[in-house]
């Protein structure tokens, strides 16, 4: 089946649009590299080169080789995956207080970066293999179970910021397999209010003035037991509820005490297992004034050179805030400031419209895939390029809390570059699978189906 | 067909799914524009002050300069201050550095450590680590500079105090501003590394001699690695004002002379315009001490000095006046027509008051006496019976027309204000009723009533101006620092004018003529120049052959011009072996102001009075410097109650607090 001319079929568009912002991000990265003076004193330049470069072979290696050959090996994977990962946590060299890399010397990898991938591939082997399971509550929970699995290795390191990145692959995920959207407005408000909860404490100290006395209820361990008791209890009586006479308002009564009651003994773990500086960021996200020579400062630095940019940006090299060295981290989280700040309104924009085409063509080659395993796949990967590119543009621009993810193709790091551009060549693969099986229709018309469809059916 | 045809379900959620994401986009597209475009200006500025650091372009201290303008005093000479930079500086050579730079600026390297706090040893901020560096020291280092990384230096002119000698006290002296006045002071503009006037001129005139500082601003990384050089902005600085002050050069050196190594004090009053010729203070201090190496040390053990040398005592201190309070009661009497002034009393040495004996200091007494000869002889007698026929409400009064017990106004911080005691003071302060011997005792001078020498030159000025005291000041003009244009003047200005009739005045005049020519001070007041009157004062302290000696005099008594005319007193404290120096002391001085004579060369002339006294204060006081074995004017041996309470520089000096 495969052969040169079919290769002709890769998704051009997202090829070049892909390869137009790893270009941008080594043109900034090297931007961030230059002092007050105008030298060049840092050489990540030359490494994001490399890393693009090799990026690039394995964008190749994974474009041409077909995407179904990976679905029963995934659990291997997968399971591989969490082995490294453990590995990481036991032997990892700390970074910026989390201990997420592993490595010899200066080479060293990321796992979680990869271990998104490999969390994507089982996923959706795991989803098309359950077809309309996912419906089901214990098949979805299962399902969630398995990122849940990554994902609380990611946040023991900790790296709260990667580990979220498993909610929405996962969300998504699931509801192109056809979940409930029920069952996904639960996982996604138990999260949001878990973190919500989670800062309460932090955030009611700041304020100082206001009364703890409600909030003590789900803040404090001592009292917060009995409001998960309550709530259980609540959720448990309405279960029976719904049991005896099957009305709705029993199910949502059981749904919203449920709901706070994971959420509530979620933020008290959160809280826990963060460390004050994780709180802190997700505090100094609401109002960044309150210490901005502290845990405010780069957000405020951020907004600046964003701002500063203006229309047409300050100029490439040309920014202050950059060369001044006021934006922490400009090579990797804070890339996008560096970019919007030298070239503006404009260059922002040209980078959002070539996410814009890159997750858009995800987006149709998902669509079009044709088979439920390369659907999820390139849903994962939609997902995971989508949730970077809001949260690090939203937080570069200060709408969202800082949580040091990097603007995937873009920022400066070889295991972030690698997982982007692997995720690209998968859906290019699976966009070529799409075309190929096109032209086969074509051409072999009136043939029986390679598989037969099981997807989503109502 | 219809396999690869996506579900409904599928198609319905891919659609939500790029829904959401064009919306997640336009949202993001949206903000990004309000940021970049619409508030674009705003955040442009913010990133420039973000880097924008202002710097303070210090401006030249204003000069100060002797009466004529010709002469300066005070100035400014070129010093530099060394600065680290510790970003240059890598954390492990740090020590060494430190070490090898101690050895040139005389420090300790704890001391230059301690300079540099840890939390900006890896910022490019210039740290401030010594000042007031000479230009050879920084000659050295400069040529060694490779060896120094990250040290460097800018000029700061350090002030130039010469040899002003006692002036010191009149022109003070600046140091850093410490923590309590920055608080105060902040929004002037200072910053915790200025330097201010902290006493005298200094103090007094900060405003104009300070300047204003020029700012420029430098772009800085966040490092604060200056990245451009100082650009200055509108505000260029402007150099301080010169002040001149009233002082006669001639005049102070021959007044510092003339009082020498004794702990007391001078003042020379032009009365016609309340201008300070001459102003001393023993012991004084050389403020260019306090400056550069060991400045700090210096001051500490001059500010634990018992003897108070940063004591101004021309205006500091308050003494029992003794009878140089005599011009004032034979004003009052001659005003009051107590006793005409050809009445005599007889003096027998004594006189009895209630149960009390007060005697006179010419144990035989004067015998039959009237006013102008009582004045003259400073009989204590004929004065206790005129004050208790005044009594103590009209003597005070008086008192305050003369100006005691109030500031005179001169343009120098902490003057004192001294006391006139009244029946209500006593009962507030002592809890005891006025009695008719405090009355009596107050008639010569003695007990509760303190006064300042600066008091006592504006009671002679009162006398010698028919009933005026202008203020007195010790600057006459202020003047532009380039140009030298005049700015401002100090104007002659009555601040009190008395109704003392001008008959009742001459008649003072000529008894206090009469002192010198006939009375007390016709032994001392040897000098041919001019012709001078006065009256002498000798204060009891209660410690044997130690008294208080004062002289309060003017001259010439016969001029035409009275601008020529100068009140001299002279102040010196009992803890000096006794002399009778004050009369001595004003001789010379009114010897040399009016024939330009040095001291020496007046002792020479006059001699031999000045035989053996000592005029240099780098010498001890001689043991037997007296030839009087008895004081001359007598101490008023009156029953007192301590002669003094506001003396001897009793107010602990309040400069001291601190160190340059």
């Amino acid at each position: 089946m495969r052969g040169r001319g079919s290769l002709r079929a890769l998704d051009p568009i997202l090829l070049l649009a892909s390869l137009a912002l790893v270009a941008v991000g080594i043109l900034f990265v090297y931007s961030s590299g230059v002092n007050s003076a105008g030298e060049s004193v840092s050489n990540e330049w030359l490494k994001q080169i490399v890393w693009a470069g090799s990026g690039c072979v394995l964008l190749a290696l994974f474009a041409v080789t077909n995407h179904q050959k990976y679905k029963p090996r995934t659990p291997y994977v997968f399971l591989g995956a969490l082995a490294i990962l453990v590995l990481t946590l036991l032997l990892g060299r700390e970074v910026n207080g989390a201990r997420s890399w592993l490595g010899v010397g200066d080479l060293g990898i990321q796992p979680s970066e990869f271990a998104k991938l490999a969390t994507i591939l089982f996923l959706a082997a795991y989803l098309s293999e359950i077809g309309n399971g996912i419906a089901e509550l214990p098949r979805f929970l299962l399902a969630l179970l398995v990122v849940t699995a990554p994902m609380g290795l990611i946040l023991l390191q900790p790296d709260m910021g990667t580990g979220m990145v498993y909610f929405p692959i996962f969300l998504i995920m699931a509801l192109i397999a056809g979940a409930r959207i029920r069952h996904l407005l639960f996982v996604g408000l138990v999260a949001i209010l878990t973190i919500v909860f989670a800062t309460i404490p932090a955030v009611q100290r700041l304020r100082a003035a206001a009364d703890p006395g409600f909030w003590r209820m789900i803040t404090d361990v001592g009292v917060a037991r009995y409001t998960l008791l309550v709530l259980g209890l609540v959720a448990a009586l309405a279960a029976a509820g719904q049991r005896l006479f099957h009305r709705a308002y029993y199910y949502w009564l059981m749904y919203g005490a449920a709901l706070l009651g994971v959420a509530v003994a979620g933020g008290l773990l959160m809280s826990m297992v963060l460390k004050e500086y994780q709180i802190m960021r997700l505090v100094i996200f609401v109002n960044p004034w309150v210490d901005p020579r502290g845990a405010g400062w780069n957000i405020i630095q951020s907004v600046t050179a964003v701002g500063a940019g203006g229309l047409s940006g300050t100029g490439f090299l040309q920014g202050t805030q950059s060369h001044l060295r006021y934006l922490p981290q400009q090579s990797t989280d804070f890339i996008f400031s560096i970019l919007a700040e030298e070239s503006g309104f404009l260059g922002g924009m040209l980078v959002l419209v070539l996410f814009g085409v890159v997750i858009g063509r995800g987006i149709v080659i998902m669509y079009a895939a044709g088979d439920e395993f390369a659907t999820l796949v390139a849903a994962g990967i939609v997902a995971m390029l989508l949730f970077h590119t809001v949260v690090n543009v939203g937080m570069a621009m200060g709408v969202l809390p800082i949580t040091g993810i990097p603007l995937m193709l873009v920022s400066y790091g070889g295991s972030s570059l690698w997982t982007a551009l692997i995720g690209i060549g998968l859906l290019a693969n699976i966009g070529l699978a799409r075309a190929r099986r096109g032209r086969a229709r074509a051409t072999v018309a009136g043939r029986a189906p390679l598989e037969p469809r099981r997807l989503l059916r109502p | 067909m219809s396999d690869s045809a996506p579900s409904p379900v599928l198609k319905r959620r891919t659609i939500g799914l790029a829904a959401a994401t064009g919306a997640m986009f336009a949202l993001i597209a949206g903000y990004l524009y309000l940021l970049q475009v619409v508030r674009g200006v705003e955040f442009r500025n913010l990133a420039i002050d973000v880097a924008r650091r202002e710097v303070a372009i210090p401006a030249q201290r204003g000069k100060i300069f002797e009466r004529s303008y010709t002469l300066p005093l005070v100035t400014n000479r070129p010093a530099f201050s060394v600065d680290l930079i510790p970003g240059e500086v890598p954390a492990a050579e740090l020590p060494h550095l430190l070490e090898r730079l101690a050895a040139h600026l005389n420090m300790t390297p704890q001391q230059l450590a301690a300079r540099i706090p840890r939390h900006q040893r890896h910022l490019f901020r210039p740290i401030e680590l010594k000042r007031h560096v000479d230009f050879a020291t920084i000659a050295t280092l400069a040529e060694q500079i490779d060896s120094f990384p990250g040290v460097a230096w800018h000029s700061e002119p350090a002030r130039d105090y010469g040899a002003i000698g006692a002036l010191a006290h009149v022109t003070g002296y600046v140091g850093d501003v410490t923590r309590e006045e920055l608080q105060v002071l902040f929004n002037q503009g200072y910053a915790a590394d200025s330097t201010l006037g902290k006493s005298g001129v200094e103090k007094q005139y900060e405003h104009e001699l300070r300047g204003v500082d020029g700012i420029g601003h430098r772009t800085v990384d966040v490092r604060e690695r200056a990245v451009s050089e100082i650009w200055q902005t509108a505000a260029a600085p402007r150099p301080g004002r010169d002040v001149v002050l009233t002082i006669d050069w001639d005049l102070q050196r021959a007044a510092q002379e003339a009082l020498g190594p004794r702990v007391g004090s001078v003042v020379v009053l032009q009365p016609a315009t309340g201008a300070i010729l001459a102003m001393v203070s023993y012991p004084w201090f050389d403020p260019q001490t306090f400056i550069g190496d060991g400045g700090a040390a210096a001051f500490r053990a001059l500010a634990a000095d018992p003897s108070f040398p940063f004591v101004n005592r021309a205006i500091r201190s308050a003494y029992a006046p003794a009878s140089v309070f005599k011009i004032l009661m034979t004003t009052a009497i001659e005003e009051e027509g107590t006793f005409s002034r050809d009445y005599k009393i007889r003096c027998e040495g004594f006189l009895v008051y209630g149960d009390r004996i007060f005697k006179d200091w010419v144990k035989e007494g004067h015998g039959p006496i009237d006013l102008d000869d009582a004045l003259a002889q400073s009989c204590d007698v004929y004065f206790y019976r005129a004050g208790s026929a005044l009594g103590i409400t009209s003597i005070a009064h008086y008192a305050h027309e003369f100006g005691l017990g109030t500031a005179s106004g001169i343009d120098l911080p902490g003057e004192a204000v001294g006391n006139v005691p009244t029946p209500d003071w006593k009962r507030r302060e002592h809890g005891e009723p006025w009695v008719g011997g405090d009355t009596v005792n107050l008639s010569i001078g003695q007990g509760y009533i303190t006064v300042t020498p600066l008091q006592l030159a504006n009671l002679v000025a009162l006398v010698v101006n028919d009933g005026v005291i202008y203020r007195p000041h010790v600057v006459k003009e202020i003047r532009d620092g380039i140009s030298g244009e005049i700015v401002s003047r100090t104007e002659r200005e009555p601040i009190h004018t008395s109704a003392i009739g001008s008959g009742t005045l001459a008649f003072v005049r000529k008894a206090m003529r009469l002192v010198v020519t006939d009375g007390t001070a016709l032994p001392v007041l040897t000098t041919d120049a001019v012709a001078v009157a006065g009256k002498t004062g000798t204060g009891e302290v209660g410690i044997e052959d130690h008294y208080h000696s004062w002289f309060a005099a003017y001259g010439p008594y016969d001029a035409t011009d009275p601008l020529e005319q100068i009140v001299v007193v002279v102040m010196v404290e009992a803890v000096n072996v006794w002399e009778w120096w004050a009369p001595k002391a004003a001789n010379l001085i009114f010897h040399a102001a009016f024939t330009g004579q040095t001291v020496p060369e007046a002792v020479a002339y006059l001699k031999p009075w000045y035989g053996e006294a000592v005029f240099n204060p780098l010498q001890p006081p001689a043991e037997e410097g007296a030839e009087e074995a008895a004081p001359a004017d007598g101490a008023e041996s009156a029953a007192t109650d301590g002669s003094e309470s506001d003396a001897d520089g009793s107010e602990s000096d309040a400069d001291g607090s601190a160190a340059p």
